[in-house]
Protein backbone atom coordinates (compact mmCIF):
# COMPACT_ATOMS: atom_id res chain seq x y z
CA UNK A 1 0.00 0.00 0.00
CA UNK A 2 1.18 3.54 -1.08
CA UNK A 3 2.23 6.17 1.69
CA UNK A 4 -0.39 8.02 3.56
CA UNK A 5 -0.26 11.98 2.25
CA UNK A 6 -2.85 12.79 5.22
CA UNK A 7 -3.86 10.88 8.48
CA UNK A 8 -6.50 12.22 10.79
CA UNK A 9 -6.43 10.19 13.73
CA UNK A 10 -9.64 10.86 16.63
CA UNK A 11 -9.56 14.27 15.18
CA UNK A 12 -12.59 16.56 17.86
CA UNK A 13 -12.90 20.17 16.24
CA UNK A 14 -15.36 22.77 16.25
CA UNK A 15 -16.28 26.19 17.09
CA UNK A 16 -15.89 28.33 19.82
CA UNK A 17 -16.78 25.99 22.17
CA UNK A 18 -19.18 23.70 19.98
CA UNK A 19 -17.52 20.67 18.31
CA UNK A 20 -18.83 19.98 14.97
CA UNK A 21 -16.70 16.86 14.36
CA UNK A 22 -15.67 14.28 16.79
CA UNK A 23 -13.70 10.86 16.94
CA UNK A 24 -12.17 11.26 13.58
CA UNK A 25 -10.29 8.78 11.57
CA UNK A 26 -9.49 9.02 7.78
CA UNK A 27 -6.19 7.80 5.69
CA UNK A 28 -6.08 9.87 2.16
CA UNK A 29 -3.71 7.75 0.07
CA UNK A 30 -1.94 9.06 -3.33
CA UNK A 31 -4.47 7.28 -5.67
CA UNK A 32 -7.91 7.73 -3.50
CA UNK A 33 -11.00 8.84 -4.75
CA UNK A 34 -13.16 9.46 -1.80
CA UNK A 35 -16.71 10.65 -1.74
CA UNK A 36 -17.37 12.83 1.39
CA UNK A 37 -21.34 12.59 1.86
CA UNK A 38 -23.27 13.67 4.45
CA UNK A 39 -26.61 16.30 5.65
CA UNK A 40 -26.16 19.79 5.79
CA UNK A 41 -24.38 21.07 8.80
CA UNK A 42 -22.91 17.48 9.26
CA UNK A 43 -19.04 18.82 9.10
CA UNK A 44 -18.15 18.20 5.62
CA UNK A 45 -16.71 21.32 5.03
CA UNK A 46 -15.05 21.24 8.63
CA UNK A 47 -13.37 18.29 7.56
CA UNK A 48 -11.74 20.03 4.72
CA UNK A 49 -10.76 22.88 6.38
CA UNK A 50 -9.43 20.82 8.95
CA UNK A 51 -7.41 18.96 6.03
CA UNK A 52 -6.33 22.55 4.06
CA UNK A 53 -5.04 23.41 8.13
CA UNK A 54 -7.86 26.16 7.52
CA UNK A 55 -9.22 24.76 11.14
CA UNK A 56 -7.55 23.84 14.40
CA UNK A 57 -8.28 20.84 16.10
CA UNK A 58 -9.26 20.26 19.55
CA UNK A 59 -8.10 17.06 19.67
CA UNK A 60 -6.55 14.18 18.20
CA UNK A 61 -3.67 14.46 15.50
CA UNK A 62 -3.73 15.43 11.70
CA UNK A 63 -0.27 13.86 10.07
CA UNK A 64 1.08 14.17 6.70
CA UNK A 65 3.86 11.86 6.73
CA UNK A 66 5.87 12.73 3.60
CA UNK A 67 5.77 16.19 4.50
CA UNK A 68 2.57 18.27 3.74
CA UNK A 69 1.49 17.35 0.27
CA UNK A 70 0.80 20.04 -2.30
CA UNK A 71 -3.27 20.73 -2.36
CA UNK A 72 -5.64 22.04 -4.76
CA UNK A 73 -8.75 23.40 -3.13
CA UNK A 74 -12.21 24.41 -4.95
CA UNK A 75 -14.38 25.68 -2.73
CA UNK A 76 -18.38 25.64 -2.94
CA UNK A 77 -19.23 28.24 -6.00
CA UNK A 78 -21.60 30.14 -3.50
CA UNK A 79 -18.55 30.95 -1.48
CA UNK A 80 -17.16 32.99 -4.40
CA UNK A 81 -17.88 36.93 -4.43
CA UNK A 82 -18.86 36.60 -8.25
CA UNK A 83 -18.58 40.84 -7.92
CA UNK A 84 -15.13 41.29 -7.22
CA UNK A 85 -13.07 42.62 -9.80
CA UNK A 86 -10.20 40.35 -10.39
CA UNK A 87 -10.18 38.56 -14.40
CA UNK A 88 -10.35 35.31 -14.82
CA UNK A 89 -6.10 34.76 -15.42
CA UNK A 90 -5.80 36.52 -12.19
CA UNK A 91 -7.88 34.12 -10.22
CA UNK A 92 -6.07 31.02 -11.94
CA UNK A 93 -2.54 32.92 -10.97
CA UNK A 94 -4.05 33.03 -7.56
CA UNK A 95 -3.76 29.34 -7.23
CA UNK A 96 0.23 29.00 -8.13
CA UNK A 97 2.42 28.85 -4.43
CA UNK A 98 4.93 31.39 -4.69
CA UNK A 99 8.48 30.59 -2.76
CA UNK A 100 8.10 34.07 -0.66
CA UNK A 101 4.36 33.99 0.03
CA UNK A 102 5.50 38.25 1.05
CA UNK A 103 6.70 38.98 -2.14
CA UNK A 104 5.21 36.74 -4.54
CA UNK A 105 6.17 36.48 -7.91
CA UNK A 106 5.63 34.50 -10.55
CA UNK A 107 7.82 32.86 -13.30
CA UNK A 108 7.62 33.61 -17.12
CA UNK A 109 7.11 29.80 -16.95
CA UNK A 110 4.42 29.60 -14.39
CA UNK A 111 2.56 32.37 -16.56
CA UNK A 112 3.03 30.39 -19.59
CA UNK A 113 1.71 27.49 -17.82
CA UNK A 114 -1.46 29.46 -16.98
CA UNK A 115 -2.20 30.53 -20.55
CA UNK A 116 -1.90 26.56 -21.51
CA UNK A 117 -4.04 25.75 -18.66
CA UNK A 118 -6.81 28.23 -19.89
CA UNK A 119 -6.43 27.03 -23.44
CA UNK A 120 -7.13 23.66 -22.14
CA UNK A 121 -9.69 24.43 -20.57
CA UNK A 122 -11.70 26.82 -23.06
CA UNK A 123 -10.94 29.47 -21.43
CA UNK A 124 -8.53 31.80 -23.23
CA UNK A 125 -10.89 33.89 -25.17
CA UNK A 126 -12.47 34.86 -21.73
CA UNK A 127 -9.06 34.84 -19.72
CA UNK A 128 -9.14 38.84 -19.52
CA UNK A 129 -12.50 39.11 -18.60
CA UNK A 130 -13.84 39.98 -14.92
CA UNK A 131 -15.72 36.53 -13.59
CA UNK A 132 -18.68 38.49 -12.88
CA UNK A 133 -19.38 38.05 -17.22
CA UNK A 134 -18.51 33.77 -16.93
CA UNK A 135 -21.81 31.49 -16.78
CA UNK A 136 -22.21 29.24 -13.86
CA UNK A 137 -20.33 26.43 -15.89
CA UNK A 138 -17.29 28.39 -16.71
CA UNK A 139 -16.44 29.87 -13.20
CA UNK A 140 -17.06 26.42 -12.02
CA UNK A 141 -13.95 25.68 -14.44
CA UNK A 142 -11.51 28.73 -14.07
CA UNK A 143 -11.94 27.60 -10.34
CA UNK A 144 -10.74 24.06 -10.98
CA UNK A 145 -7.92 25.90 -13.38
CA UNK A 146 -6.93 27.65 -9.86
CA UNK A 147 -7.30 24.44 -7.77
CA UNK A 148 -5.53 22.95 -10.56
CA UNK A 149 -2.39 24.98 -11.85
CA UNK A 150 -0.11 24.37 -8.61
CA UNK A 151 0.11 20.38 -10.02
CA UNK A 152 -1.65 19.09 -6.43
CA UNK A 153 -0.83 15.34 -5.38
CA UNK A 154 -4.42 15.99 -3.35
CA UNK A 155 -7.32 17.68 -4.95
CA UNK A 156 -10.31 18.77 -2.53
CA UNK A 157 -13.47 19.78 -4.42
CA UNK A 158 -16.23 21.18 -2.23
CA UNK A 159 -19.88 20.59 -4.04
CA UNK A 160 -19.03 21.27 -7.57
CA UNK A 161 -21.47 20.01 -9.10
CA UNK A 162 -23.73 22.65 -7.45
CA UNK A 163 -24.97 25.94 -10.20
CA UNK A 164 -23.62 23.92 -12.81
CA UNK A 165 -25.92 22.19 -15.52
CA UNK A 166 -25.82 18.31 -15.70
CA UNK A 167 -23.40 18.50 -19.18
CA UNK A 168 -21.10 20.39 -17.48
CA UNK A 169 -21.93 17.82 -14.16
CA UNK A 170 -21.16 14.49 -16.73
CA UNK A 171 -17.69 16.76 -18.27
CA UNK A 172 -16.92 17.65 -14.94
CA UNK A 173 -17.18 14.33 -13.48
CA UNK A 174 -15.00 12.46 -17.09
CA UNK A 175 -12.22 15.19 -15.78
CA UNK A 176 -11.96 14.28 -12.03
CA UNK A 177 -11.58 10.43 -13.42
CA UNK A 178 -9.23 10.82 -15.58
CA UNK A 179 -7.00 13.25 -12.89
CA UNK A 180 -7.67 10.48 -10.22
CA UNK A 181 -4.64 8.57 -11.96
CA UNK A 182 -2.49 11.58 -11.39
CA UNK A 183 -3.87 12.57 -7.69
CA UNK A 184 -6.10 11.80 -4.99
CA UNK A 185 -9.24 13.31 -5.11
CA UNK A 186 -11.87 13.89 -2.15
CA UNK A 187 -15.19 15.29 -3.12
CA UNK A 188 -17.76 16.22 -1.33
CA UNK A 189 -21.28 15.91 -2.11
CA UNK A 190 -24.85 15.73 -0.35
CA UNK A 191 -25.45 13.33 -3.24
CA UNK A 192 -24.40 10.06 -2.95
CA UNK A 193 -26.50 8.50 -6.32
CA UNK A 194 -24.50 11.62 -8.63
CA UNK A 195 -20.98 10.76 -7.58
CA UNK A 196 -21.23 7.01 -6.92
CA UNK A 197 -19.84 5.72 -10.65
CA UNK A 198 -16.92 7.25 -9.90
CA UNK A 199 -15.51 7.19 -6.67
CA UNK A 200 -13.86 4.53 -4.96
CA UNK A 201 -14.83 4.60 -1.42
CA UNK A 202 -17.32 6.85 0.78
CA UNK A 203 -16.83 9.05 3.96
CA UNK A 204 -20.15 9.59 5.76
CA UNK A 205 -20.24 12.31 7.47
CA UNK A 206 -22.47 13.24 10.53
CA UNK A 207 -20.65 15.05 13.38
CA UNK A 208 -18.63 11.70 13.27
CA UNK A 209 -16.96 10.06 10.40
CA UNK A 210 -17.72 6.73 9.01
CA UNK A 211 -15.70 5.11 6.32
CA UNK A 212 -16.73 2.55 3.43
CA UNK A 213 -14.01 0.72 1.31
CA UNK A 214 -16.74 0.74 -1.73
CA UNK A 215 -17.99 3.43 -3.94
CA UNK A 216 -21.90 2.52 -3.08
CA UNK A 217 -24.13 2.37 0.09
CA UNK A 218 -25.96 -1.05 -0.74
CA UNK A 219 -28.16 -2.34 1.53
CA UNK A 220 -25.95 -4.84 2.57
CA UNK A 221 -23.32 -2.22 3.26
CA UNK A 222 -25.79 -0.37 5.41
CA UNK A 223 -26.79 -3.12 7.31
CA UNK A 224 -23.22 -4.38 7.80
CA UNK A 225 -22.56 -0.51 8.85
CA UNK A 226 -25.40 0.22 10.39
CA UNK A 227 -25.62 3.22 8.23
CA UNK A 228 -29.25 4.67 7.65
CA UNK A 229 -29.38 6.33 4.44
CA UNK A 230 -32.87 8.29 3.33
CA UNK A 231 -34.18 8.15 -0.46
CA UNK A 232 -35.23 11.80 -0.44
CA UNK A 233 -36.89 12.80 -3.93
CA UNK A 234 -35.53 16.84 -4.51
CA UNK A 235 -34.30 18.19 -7.73
CA UNK A 236 -35.76 16.81 -11.53
CA UNK A 237 -34.21 13.32 -10.53
CA UNK A 238 -34.89 11.54 -7.26
CA UNK A 239 -31.74 10.06 -5.51
CA UNK A 240 -29.90 8.83 -2.36
CA UNK A 241 -29.13 11.40 0.26
CA UNK A 242 -27.65 10.52 3.64
CA UNK A 243 -30.24 11.78 5.56
CA UNK A 244 -29.52 10.53 8.88
CA UNK A 245 -26.51 8.87 10.60
CA UNK A 246 -26.85 6.03 13.24
CA UNK A 247 -22.58 6.18 14.58
CA UNK A 248 -23.74 8.71 17.43
CA UNK B 1 -12.59 84.08 -17.46
CA UNK B 2 -9.29 85.48 -16.51
CA UNK B 3 -10.81 85.55 -12.91
CA UNK B 4 -11.00 82.22 -13.00
CA UNK B 5 -7.60 81.94 -14.14
CA UNK B 6 -5.93 84.32 -11.54
CA UNK B 7 -6.45 82.10 -8.94
CA UNK B 8 -4.24 79.58 -9.51
CA UNK B 9 -1.63 82.56 -9.01
CA UNK B 10 -2.49 82.11 -5.31
CA UNK B 11 0.11 80.15 -3.17
CA UNK B 12 -3.17 78.55 -1.10
CA UNK B 13 -5.25 78.01 -4.41
CA UNK B 14 -1.94 76.06 -6.03
CA UNK B 15 -1.36 74.02 -2.43
CA UNK B 16 -5.46 73.10 -2.71
CA UNK B 17 -4.83 71.66 -6.47
CA UNK B 18 -2.25 69.44 -5.53
CA UNK B 19 -3.79 68.10 -2.10
CA UNK B 20 -7.15 67.52 -4.19
CA UNK B 21 -4.91 65.67 -6.90
CA UNK B 22 -2.40 63.91 -4.46
CA UNK B 23 -5.76 62.88 -2.37
CA UNK B 24 -7.55 61.63 -5.21
CA UNK B 25 -4.59 59.32 -5.57
CA UNK B 26 -4.28 58.16 -2.53
CA UNK B 27 -7.94 57.21 -2.06
CA UNK B 28 -8.00 56.04 -5.73
CA UNK B 29 -5.59 52.86 -4.37
CA UNK B 30 -6.82 52.42 -0.97
CA UNK B 31 -10.34 53.23 -2.15
CA UNK B 32 -10.40 50.44 -4.70
CA UNK B 33 -9.38 47.85 -1.64
CA UNK B 34 -12.31 49.20 0.32
CA UNK B 35 -14.91 49.13 -2.63
CA UNK B 36 -13.80 45.51 -3.73
CA UNK B 37 -13.41 44.03 -0.46
CA UNK B 38 -16.93 45.45 0.09
CA UNK B 39 -15.93 47.24 3.56
CA UNK B 40 -17.17 50.86 3.06
CA UNK B 41 -18.79 50.83 6.05
CA UNK B 42 -15.46 49.81 8.13
CA UNK B 43 -14.04 52.88 5.89
CA UNK B 44 -17.16 54.79 7.79
CA UNK B 45 -16.17 53.44 11.47
CA UNK B 46 -12.38 54.52 11.13
CA UNK B 47 -13.76 57.40 10.17
CA UNK B 48 -15.76 59.14 12.64
CA UNK B 49 -13.92 56.94 15.10
CA UNK B 50 -10.78 58.98 14.69
CA UNK B 51 -13.22 62.03 16.01
CA UNK B 52 -12.61 60.87 19.29
CA UNK B 53 -8.33 61.24 18.44
CA UNK B 54 -8.75 64.53 17.17
CA UNK B 55 -11.29 65.71 20.76
CA UNK B 56 -8.41 63.94 22.52
CA UNK B 57 -5.56 65.70 20.85
CA UNK B 58 -7.58 69.34 21.13
CA UNK B 59 -7.99 68.81 24.75
CA UNK B 60 -3.86 67.70 25.18
CA UNK B 61 -2.98 70.22 23.02
CA UNK B 62 -1.19 68.12 20.41
CA UNK B 63 -1.49 68.01 16.98
CA UNK B 64 -5.17 66.71 16.41
CA UNK B 65 -4.19 64.46 13.39
CA UNK B 66 -1.50 62.42 15.27
CA UNK B 67 -4.71 61.80 17.79
CA UNK B 68 -6.91 60.62 14.58
CA UNK B 69 -4.41 58.45 13.26
CA UNK B 70 -3.62 56.80 16.45
CA UNK B 71 -7.86 56.19 16.91
CA UNK B 72 -8.26 55.00 13.62
CA UNK B 73 -5.77 52.33 13.60
CA UNK B 74 -6.82 50.82 16.76
CA UNK B 75 -10.61 50.91 15.69
CA UNK B 76 -9.15 49.57 12.12
CA UNK B 77 -6.78 46.83 14.24
CA UNK B 78 -9.70 46.02 16.41
CA UNK B 79 -12.38 45.62 13.65
CA UNK B 80 -10.19 43.30 11.45
CA UNK B 81 -9.52 41.41 15.11
CA UNK B 82 -13.33 41.07 15.74
CA UNK B 83 -14.38 40.18 12.01
CA UNK B 84 -11.22 37.55 12.49
CA UNK B 85 -12.12 35.89 15.74
CA UNK B 86 -15.82 36.29 15.34
CA UNK B 87 -17.32 36.35 18.80
CA UNK B 88 -19.48 39.85 18.06
CA UNK B 89 -20.94 40.36 15.11
CA UNK B 90 -18.92 42.94 12.79
CA UNK B 91 -21.37 45.36 11.66
CA UNK B 92 -22.15 45.82 15.56
CA UNK B 93 -18.51 46.02 17.02
CA UNK B 94 -18.04 48.83 13.66
CA UNK B 95 -21.37 50.53 15.20
CA UNK B 96 -20.40 50.60 18.80
CA UNK B 97 -16.78 51.92 17.60
CA UNK B 98 -18.31 55.10 15.30
CA UNK B 99 -20.29 56.02 17.81
CA UNK B 100 -17.91 55.64 21.02
CA UNK B 101 -15.68 57.52 18.69
CA UNK B 102 -17.79 60.60 17.88
CA UNK B 103 -19.23 60.60 21.60
CA UNK B 104 -15.05 60.70 23.09
CA UNK B 105 -14.58 63.50 20.61
CA UNK B 106 -17.41 65.67 21.70
CA UNK B 107 -16.68 65.00 25.35
CA UNK B 108 -13.54 66.22 24.92
CA UNK B 109 -13.84 69.00 22.58
CA UNK B 110 -16.36 70.10 25.50
CA UNK B 111 -13.72 69.51 28.29
CA UNK B 112 -10.94 71.52 26.52
CA UNK B 113 -10.84 75.19 28.05
CA UNK B 114 -11.21 78.44 25.74
CA UNK B 115 -12.80 78.12 21.64
CA UNK B 116 -11.54 75.10 19.62
CA UNK B 117 -11.01 76.70 15.93
CA UNK B 118 -9.92 74.60 14.07
CA UNK B 119 -12.51 71.90 15.02
CA UNK B 120 -14.92 72.54 11.72
CA UNK B 121 -11.79 72.42 9.29
CA UNK B 122 -11.48 68.46 10.50
CA UNK B 123 -15.10 68.16 10.28
CA UNK B 124 -15.88 69.29 7.22
CA UNK B 125 -12.62 70.00 5.69
CA UNK B 126 -10.13 73.09 4.98
CA UNK B 127 -8.62 72.10 1.47
CA UNK B 128 -7.88 75.67 1.26
CA UNK B 129 -5.66 75.89 4.42
CA UNK B 130 -3.96 72.93 3.80
CA UNK B 131 0.38 73.93 4.22
CA UNK B 132 3.51 72.69 3.00
CA UNK B 133 3.90 70.47 5.56
CA UNK B 134 0.84 68.36 5.15
CA UNK B 135 1.58 68.51 1.53
CA UNK B 136 5.03 66.61 1.86
CA UNK B 137 2.96 64.57 4.14
CA UNK B 138 0.26 63.33 1.35
CA UNK B 139 3.24 62.89 -1.33
CA UNK B 140 5.49 60.81 0.83
CA UNK B 141 2.31 58.88 1.86
CA UNK B 142 0.87 58.47 -2.07
CA UNK B 143 4.37 57.41 -3.10
CA UNK B 144 4.49 55.14 -0.19
CA UNK B 145 1.48 53.67 -1.12
CA UNK B 146 2.31 53.44 -4.54
CA UNK B 147 5.40 51.05 -3.64
CA UNK B 148 3.07 49.36 -1.29
CA UNK B 149 0.44 48.49 -3.76
CA UNK B 150 3.39 47.50 -6.64
CA UNK B 151 4.81 45.26 -4.46
CA UNK B 152 2.33 43.47 -3.03
CA UNK B 153 -0.26 43.59 -5.49
CA UNK B 154 -1.03 40.17 -5.85
CA UNK B 155 -1.07 39.53 -2.02
CA UNK B 156 -3.39 42.30 -1.30
CA UNK B 157 -5.53 41.13 -4.07
CA UNK B 158 -5.58 37.13 -3.11
CA UNK B 159 -6.72 38.30 0.31
CA UNK B 160 -8.81 40.58 -0.40
CA UNK B 161 -11.03 38.05 -2.71
CA UNK B 162 -10.90 34.75 -0.96
CA UNK B 163 -8.65 34.75 1.65
CA UNK B 164 -9.03 31.30 2.80
CA UNK B 165 -7.81 29.79 -0.71
CA UNK B 166 -5.14 32.43 -0.12
CA UNK B 167 -3.99 30.91 3.07
CA UNK B 168 -3.82 27.34 1.22
CA UNK B 169 -1.42 28.95 -0.87
CA UNK B 170 0.58 29.72 2.30
CA UNK B 171 -0.05 33.40 1.86
CA UNK B 172 0.41 35.18 5.66
CA UNK B 173 -3.42 36.49 5.00
CA UNK B 174 -3.92 37.88 8.79
CA UNK B 175 -0.30 39.71 8.22
CA UNK B 176 -1.63 41.40 5.17
CA UNK B 177 -5.01 42.02 6.43
CA UNK B 178 -3.97 44.02 9.44
CA UNK B 179 -1.53 45.73 7.42
CA UNK B 180 -4.47 46.66 5.24
CA UNK B 181 -6.13 47.62 8.10
CA UNK B 182 -3.78 50.07 8.92
CA UNK B 183 -2.92 51.76 6.15
CA UNK B 184 -6.71 52.33 5.54
CA UNK B 185 -6.81 54.16 8.70
CA UNK B 186 -3.67 56.21 7.98
CA UNK B 187 -5.12 56.66 4.36
CA UNK B 188 -8.34 58.42 5.58
CA UNK B 189 -6.95 60.38 8.75
CA UNK B 190 -4.60 61.97 6.16
CA UNK B 191 -7.70 63.13 3.83
CA UNK B 192 -9.43 64.53 6.60
CA UNK B 193 -8.08 68.07 6.39
CA UNK B 194 -8.57 68.04 2.27
CA UNK B 195 -12.68 66.74 2.77
CA UNK B 196 -13.47 66.76 6.45
CA UNK B 197 -14.43 63.73 8.33
CA UNK B 198 -17.98 64.03 7.34
CA UNK B 199 -17.44 63.65 3.72
CA UNK B 200 -13.86 61.76 3.38
CA UNK B 201 -15.67 58.66 2.39
CA UNK B 202 -17.37 59.82 -0.51
CA UNK B 203 -14.10 60.28 -2.27
CA UNK B 204 -12.90 56.51 -1.26
CA UNK B 205 -15.77 55.67 -3.22
CA UNK B 206 -17.47 57.67 -5.45
CA UNK B 207 -14.69 57.54 -8.10
CA UNK B 208 -14.25 53.29 -7.49
CA UNK B 209 -17.72 53.28 -8.58
CA UNK B 210 -17.39 55.62 -11.26
CA UNK B 211 -14.29 53.43 -12.61
CA UNK B 212 -16.18 50.17 -11.91
CA UNK B 213 -18.60 50.91 -15.03
CA UNK B 214 -15.59 50.72 -17.18
CA UNK B 215 -13.61 47.95 -15.82
CA UNK B 216 -13.77 44.91 -13.67
CA UNK B 217 -10.50 44.38 -13.03
CA UNK B 218 -8.44 45.50 -9.84
CA UNK B 219 -5.70 46.72 -11.54
CA UNK B 220 -6.93 48.93 -13.67
CA UNK B 221 -9.80 50.68 -11.59
CA UNK B 222 -6.96 52.21 -9.49
CA UNK B 223 -5.91 54.42 -12.42
CA UNK B 224 -9.14 54.97 -13.39
CA UNK B 225 -10.64 55.97 -10.58
CA UNK B 226 -7.41 58.28 -10.13
CA UNK B 227 -8.27 60.15 -13.09
CA UNK B 228 -11.94 60.48 -11.73
CA UNK B 229 -11.08 61.61 -8.40
CA UNK B 230 -9.07 64.75 -10.21
CA UNK B 231 -11.06 65.26 -12.52
CA UNK B 232 -14.25 65.50 -9.63
CA UNK B 233 -11.81 67.26 -7.26
CA UNK B 234 -10.44 70.10 -9.24
CA UNK B 235 -14.25 70.82 -11.03
CA UNK B 236 -15.41 71.30 -7.52
CA UNK B 237 -12.57 73.35 -6.26
CA UNK B 238 -12.97 75.98 -9.07
CA UNK B 239 -16.61 75.69 -8.61
CA UNK B 240 -16.16 76.80 -4.57
CA UNK B 241 -13.99 79.23 -5.90
CA UNK B 242 -17.03 81.06 -8.55
CA UNK B 243 -19.81 79.84 -6.45
CA UNK B 244 -17.87 80.95 -3.00
CA UNK B 245 -19.29 77.46 -1.53
CA UNK B 246 -17.32 75.01 0.95
CA UNK B 247 -14.59 73.27 -1.29
CA UNK B 248 -15.06 69.55 0.41
CA UNK B 249 -18.73 69.79 -0.19
CA UNK B 250 -18.63 71.03 -3.91
CA UNK B 251 -15.69 68.45 -4.63
CA UNK B 252 -18.03 65.14 -3.28
CA UNK B 253 -21.22 66.68 -5.16
CA UNK B 254 -19.00 67.23 -8.26
CA UNK B 255 -18.12 63.46 -8.00
CA UNK B 256 -21.50 62.68 -7.45
CA UNK B 257 -22.79 64.27 -10.59
CA UNK B 258 -19.69 62.76 -12.72
CA UNK B 259 -20.73 59.36 -11.07
CA UNK B 260 -24.49 59.83 -12.16
CA UNK B 261 -23.51 61.55 -16.35
CA UNK B 262 -20.90 58.86 -16.43
CA UNK B 263 -23.44 55.95 -15.24
CA UNK B 264 -26.68 57.41 -17.33
CA UNK B 265 -24.49 57.73 -20.18
CA UNK B 266 -23.38 54.01 -20.42
CA UNK B 267 -26.73 52.83 -19.93
CA UNK B 268 -28.19 54.84 -22.94
CA UNK B 269 -24.97 53.58 -25.24
CA UNK B 270 -26.21 49.63 -23.50
CA UNK B 271 -29.63 50.35 -24.22
CA UNK B 272 -28.60 51.56 -28.21
CA UNK B 273 -26.48 48.43 -28.31
CA UNK B 274 -29.02 46.15 -27.68
CA UNK B 275 -31.20 47.71 -30.11
CA UNK B 276 -29.41 47.84 -33.17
Amino acid sequence: MSKALVILEGVRTGYFSETVLRDVDLQICPDDFIGVIGPNGGGKTTLIKVILGLQPVFSGKVRFPGGRPKTGYLPQVSQIDKNFPITVKELVNSGLKSKNPWFPHLSFRQLTRVKEMLDEAGLKALSSKPIGELSGGQLQKALLCRALIDRPELLILDEPNTHVDKQFEQELFGWLKELNKEMAILLVSHDIGTISPMIKTIACVNGTLHYHPSNQLSEEVLKVYNCPVDVIAHGPIPHRVLKTHGHE
Amino acid sequence: MSDLFSIFEYQFFQNALAAAILTSVLAAMVGTYIVSRKIVFIGGGITHASFGGIGLAFYMGINPLVGAAIFGILTAVGIEWISEKGKIREDSAIAILWSLGMAMGIIFVFMTPGYTPNLMSFLFGDILSVGALELYLLLAFCLLMIIVFAVFFRPILYTAFDPEFARTKGIPVAGFRYLMSVIMALAIVISIRTIGIILVLSIFTIPQITAMTFTRNFARIMPLAAIWGITGSVAGLLAAYLLDIPPGAAIIFFLTIQFLVIKMIMIIKTHLQRQQ
